[in-house]
This record gives structure tokens, sequence and C-alpha cells, in this order.
């Protein structure tokens, strides 16, 4: 059922402001639905004399419901939900469902975090972003919204914070979950290297932490050994250790060996093998034939930059 | 030894004339109503149309001197008193605009780099843009840590996110109203480039990508804007062909194989929704899979049920090649778009040769090219503006016949780029001596 203003008697008191489209010939012009070009006609009727009233909030949601893009429907918003003293947790209530409708829209996210920051509670996120992520397990906006909660509130592992409800070791449990519902869930694997490093800005990391994480990564692996997100997450914590790569062989040689061209069981390992031996002169003719086989056999999808790589030995062997 | 390819991918054809007619419906008739969410993005849909049509060599041919003359007025229209453009008339008051409304209708960074487009695009001079204005504003959109933002708020706050993509479109910005000169430029001070590159640092992620912020998922999208803005700010990670002097700038992207390795391993075999389910959950299904290459490697169980049931059918080992999608983050299904915003910062950083065209333009012609000209975002689906300009973006990248030269940094033709080169007042301020003399004449 559309909705209109001009005939509903809270609004009469407003001259509604219809568009100046810019002359006879705009660019990119849209046939606006009368519903539509109505009530953007009474939100420049509202904003223009800065009205901040309760009937702006139903006008603002009627609008941000068939153009959630437009950039300063959400300020307004903001501020008409300040002036009028409004209560912020209906606010939360109204934006569960339409977040579900915009799975994609960028200000609502920003929007949702100045009424939480406001509210000081994280109280019902946490079943909010469950519900989302039963949409799409990798909507982007979600996992950052998520990651803005967890610096927020404080709920990194090991560093305070900690109401049971949800706390910095809930929340690499969670993680662990999410990676375990999908361990090709790259969204999920980056949420667990800022869960366990994103609290620890400048500080060294202990060995303990390095093999706990390595291990985590190479079990993850075994289960499926192709799949770029685990071999991805392993090779960037042996990096953020200043760890040599070859750290990583004999766990590589579990998947992949040069010897028997047969017994390749993940190209990311074989990969993994060719940067090893690209490491150290006197193992490029290995390397050399490592990228020919990700190139001809085992990843001919990028064959083109195995080549590449092949060819940068000769200069000098350049790696990652 | 040679394989003969099942489907001959030769007769993957781009469809020139009906990209024309997609591209012409767009700029004369009204966008459907479903575009109402995108009612804020209007200036970009203008560039998008309008660079369409110059990159198809049609720019000319559809509009008459007087469509020309009241487009650029229109693209006047939506600039502010105070300097910088709306994104949309809809944001407009007229005569009731004053100071203590004027918050709602701010100036917008995307609208601002993309009216400048569009105004070259149509031949204008930007002689009645405020461009003092919107190098003083500019300043004021860049946030302590080096982002940019989208919108100015009354009390000087800058709203929007602090990723990438406001960084390129500012850097752009900058870049067109004066070069990449550094330091102030007629009295006006420069952006913070140098914090600039710092917040683009902090964006790499521990894959080789670059994300909306610092921990942020590795996304192509922030990764081109990213590099282009780079390239803008003239701050690009030093060439590893040009056996590069180091010099005393700090540069963007600190582990440039560890970058190409990530843009490189976007290229994916799983082109639709059906492709993302590894139905015997033993990762061998045929390649035609998400798990890329599956099928080339010796799993446990090989041969698994489905690489069996796949290959029966198939007469050679290498059909799987006749089509490569690209996708925007790791484990994703490919997308037209993302097409674009992995192939531009590979070229950006001049190793566009790190993947192989041939698969990845038939996929494009074959699979996301519309029956009606335009892309979608995946097979079947109908075009949208969005994905058709930047489905056509990749192929004139690739050097496509019958669509020009492609800058990938500034996302339109070469000779628009040179036409804004070739403008007086620039010249006056960024100097001769790069200015190729074809940017002369009026595109």
């Amino acid at each position: 059922m559309p909705k209109y203003y001009h005939d509903d008697p809270r609004w009469a008191d407003i001259d509604a402001l219809p568009q100046d489209d810019g002359g006879p010939y705009p660019l990119a012009a849209i046939a606006y639905t009368d519903e539509y070009s109505e009530a953007m006609s009474y939100l420049r009727a509202v904003m223009a004399r800065n009205e901040m009233s309760e009937r702006v909030l139903e006008l603002t949601e009627h609008i941000i419901d068939m153009n959630p893009a437009h950039y300063t429907v959400w300020l307004y918003r903001a501020k008409v939900l300040s002036a009028t003293n409004s209560d912020l947790s209906r606010e939360i209530a109204w934006l569960n469902p339409t977040a579900l409708r915009h799975l994609k829209n960028y200000q609502i996210w920003h929007h949702r975090q100045t009424i939480i920051d406001k509210l000081d509670s994280h109280v019902g996120e946490a079943d909010f972003i469950a519900t989302m992520l039963e949409q799409d397990a990798k909507n982007y906006h979600v996992w950052s919204y998520r990651q803005w909660l967890v610096k927020r509130f404080a709920l990194f592992p090991g560093k305070g914070g900690a109401d049971g409800e949800w706390d910095g070791e809930k929340e690499l449990k969670w993680t662990e979950g999410m990676i375990e519902a999908d361990v090709r869930n790259n969204s999920a694997w980056n949420h667990r290297w800022f869960v366990v490093l994103g609290g620890r800005e400048g500080e060294t990391v202990s060995d303990d932490f390095i093999k706990r994480e390595i291990d985590y990564a190479q079990a993850a692996i075994r289960k499926a050994p192709q799949n770029q997100s685990s071999w991805n997450y392993l090779r960037g914590i042996v990096r953020h250790a200043k760890l040599p790569v070859s750290a990583l062989k004999d766990f590589a040689l579990e998947f992949a060996t040069l010897e028997s061209s047969d017994q390749v069981h993940s190209c990311h390992a074989l990969d993994l093998l060719a940067e090893i031996y690209a490491a150290e002169e006197n193992t490029w003719d290995e390397a050399a034939k490592a990228f020919e086989l990700l190139a001809t056999k085992y990843d001919p999808v990028r064959a083109q930059y195995w080549k590449y790589r092949q060819g940068l030995l000769r200069q000098g062997g350049v790696v990652a | 030894m040679a394989t003969v390819v099942p489907v001959a991918g030769d007769e993957s054809k781009f469809q020139h004339s009906k990209h024309i007619n997609f591209w012409r419906r767009c700029l004369k008739t009204f966008l459907p109503h479903q575009y109402t969410s995108n009612d804020a993005n209007r200036m970009t849909f203008a560039f998008f149309i309008l660079s369409a049509l110059d990159l198809l060599g049609n720019l000319q041919a559809a509009l008459s001197a007087e469509e020309r003359q009241g487009h650029i007025e229109w693209v006047y229209h939506c600039q502010l008193p105070e300097g910088g453009f709306r994104a949309f008339p809809g944001a407009d008051f007229g005569s009731q605009r004053n100071d203590e409304n004027k918050i709602w209708d701010p100036a917008h960074i995307p609208a601002t780099f993309f009216a400048l487009l569009v105004l070259a695009l149509l031949g204008d001079d930007l002689q009645r843009v405020k461009r003092r204005e919107i190098l003083i504003w500019l300043n004021r959109m860049q946030r302590p840590d080096g982002s940019f933002g989208e919108t100015l708020r009354e009390d000087g706050r800058i709203e929007g996110g602090n990723d990438t993509r406001f960084g390129y479109m500012s850097t752009g910005i900058r870049w067109i109203l004066r070069g990449n000169v550094e330091g102030s430029v007629d009295g006006v001070p420069d952006i913070n480039v140098d914090k600039f590159v710092e917040c683009i640092r902090n964006s790499e992620t521990y894959d080789g990508g670059i994300s909306e912020t610092k921990f942020h998922e590795a996304h192509a999208g922030f990764t081109s804007c990213a590099v282009s803005a780079l390239s803008f700010i003239d701050r690009l990670p030093l060439h590893e062909k040009a056996s590069p002097q180091p010099d005393d700038y700090l540069h963007g992207i600190s582990n440039l194989p560890l970058t190409l390795h990530w843009l490189a391993s976007r290229q994916t075999l799983t082109l639709d929704e059906e492709d993302t389910i590894d139905k015997f959950a033993d990762e061998t299904d045929s390649a035609a899979t998400c798990h890329d290459s599956r099928s080339f490697v010796k799993l446990r169980s090989y041969p698994s049920k489905a690489g069996e049931l796949s290959f029966k059918w198939q007469p050679t080992s290498h059909f799987e090649l006749q089509w490569v999608g690209i996708n925007g983050r790791a484990n994703k299904i490919a997308d037209t778009c993302y097409a674009y915003w992995v192939c531009v910062p590979l070229k950006v950083l001049d190793h566009l040769e790190l993947v192989d065209q041939r698969p990845i333009r038939r996929w494009l012609l074959d699979k996301t090219q519309h029956l009606v000209g335009g892309f979608g975002k995946l097979p079947g689906d109908a075009p949208d503006i969005y994905h058709a300009y930047l489905g056509l973006a990749v192929l004139a990248m690739f050097g496509e016949p019958g669509l020009k030269d492609f800058d990938a940094a500034l996302c339109m033709s070469n000779d628009a780029k040179r036409y804004i080169e070739s403008l007086l007042w620039r010249r006056e301020i960024v100097g001769n001596e790069e200015v190729s003399k074809e940017g002369e004449r009026a595109i």
C-alpha cells in the first residue's frame, strides 16, 4: 500500500517542496513513483525548516525504506532522535528488520554504531548479528560491525571487559564455531586474526601464541587441504612471527611433493613449497619445477602468474 | 601438447551495437523506478552513462550541441554555492536553502569527483567550477588518521566511512584540479599526502589485499581504490622491473609480491551459485565448482564420485579454462564488477599480464553480457548500469576492438584524460611537460 501525505491532516501544515530536476536536460533521471516523489517533497520541506519532531521520524523511515543510500536522511534522523529524546532501544528494534531488507547498505551500519554507542550496551547485538549471518555468512558490513563491537566493548581475549554474557574468550569460541560451520568462510578467518591480534597492537607475541595459531590453521588445512583461507592465515601468522617460510616445509610436504607429481593434494601446498625453494638459491631448480607444475597441471587458472614467478627466479628470486 | 578446446572461444562476440543501444536508452529515457534506491548516486550514474558511450566511440553522435550544453548546465545546477557538488537534485532546497538547512545538502566527495569527470566528458573547460573552494574543502575532508570522508557536518565532523573509496575520489579530485604537484597551490595548502599513504598501509591485510580499514577483510574494491589513489599521488610501490632507486617518499603497498599473489588468486572457476556448493563435502567436485583446481589435484579419495561424474562427459582436460571469472574476496563467487576491481590495480601496477585475459573475456562475453546489451552481475542476470559499465571497462582495458583506450586509475578513456590534462588553467598549475598534444582537441 503506497503511503501519501497530502491527504493526511497531520501533515496539512506543510507545503511540500517539489524536486527541481535541474533544467530540461537532467542526467540519470529516474521514473520515480508518485509515492517516492511526494515523500521526498515532504522530506525537503521539513529538512528546510529543520523540524525536529516525531512525525519526521516516521517520514524518514518511509524514505529510508525506498532509498536507504540517501546520505543525509540518516544524519537528519539521528539528530531528530536526539532532539526528541527518543527511546533508542526502539530505534534498534526498527533497525533490525530494516537491515535485513537492505543487506548491502553502508549508512545503516554507521547509524547503528551511533545508537549503540549512546546506549552503551551490546545487549541483543550478538543475536542480531547471528540473524544477519544466517542470510549471508560473508556479509562484509556485518563482520565490520562485529569488529566495531569488539573494540567498543573491549571484547578481546585476555583483555578484561568480561561480563559473562559476552567476553573475549567467548568471542574467540564463537569465531571458531563460524570457521567450523564453513572452513572456507574467509570473513571468519579474518575475524580470528582480528580477535587474536587486534587487542595486542605493538606487543610481541609469545611462542605459545604462535604455536597455538599455527596448530589451529594446520588442523583446518588437514580437514580441507584445497582451501586458500586457511593457508593464507597460516602463512600470515608465520610472517607476523617473523619466522622463515621454511619453517612450514615439513607441513607443506604432507600435501605435495615434487618427487612424485601425482601426489599433490593441494595446490596451495605446492605454492608454499615453491616459495620455500625460491627463497634459497641452491633450490631454485626445485622452485622452477614447482611453478611449472602449478602452471601446467595443478593450478592452470593462474598459469600466467606462475610463469611470471618462474621468470623471477632467473632475475634473482623475488618472492612474497 | 596441443589440446583442442571443445567450445571455440573465438566465437565469443562483443555486441558493440547492442551496448550502444543499452547506453543510449540510459541516456535518453527515464531509468526505471527500480533505480530509486540509487537516487543518491545519480551523478555517479551520469558518469557511467556518458563514459560508456565515450568508450564505445558514440558520445559525439549521441548528443546534439543543445543537449550537450543542457547536460553541462545540469551538472552546474548540482554545484553548491560554497563549492563542491551534491549527488542528486533531490537534495536541493532551491530558494529555501539557507545557512541553517544547508547541512542537509552538503558537498559530497563522490559527486564532486564524478561531476568533474562528467563535465570533462561533455567538453566543458571546468572554468565555472569553484576549484579553489573545492581544494580548501578537500583539506577539511581529511581526518587526522589520513583517511577521507564523504560529507562534512556543521560542527566540522567528517561523515562517511574511512575506507579507500573516499580516499580514491578525494585524491582523484586533487589530481584533476592540481595534478600531483605537492605543497601549496594558489595559496591553498595540500592534503597530508604522507598521512594518507600511511592510512592505506594500515589497511593492508595478512594475505596481501587491502581492506576497508585496519583488520577488516581484504576486498578487491578497496584494493583497487587504494592502488589508483596511490597512482594519483605518485606513491605507487617502486616497480621491480625498473631496478628502482629508493627515494625519500613513503610509498603504499608495503609487500608488492604478496599483493600481486592476492590479486592473481582472485581468478576463479566458481561462476554461479551452484558452483559454490561442495556437494559431496570432499573437496573433489569437478573444477567447475567452488574449490578451484581441485580436479587437477590428487586428493586422498581420488577419483571422487563428483570428479568421475563431471569428467565422464568431458573430452579434454582443459575444458575448465574456457571461462575464468574473478571474485572480490577469497572463496567467493565470480562477479562482473570484480573483474574490474581486480584488473584495475593489476593494470595500474603494470602487471595486467599476470592474468590470462582470454578466458576472462570469454566469461564476460558468454556468461554475463546480456542479450539487450550491458552486463549483469552473474550469468543470466539482467544488466544494470553499474555492472554494465565495469564490464565494458574491463574489455576496454583488455584492448577490445571498437572500444577506446582506457585509463584504469581515472576509470575513463585516455582521450578524456588527455582532455583534462590539456585544460589551460590546469597546465598553468601542473606545467606542460607531460601534456600530450592530442589532448588539445575536444573529445
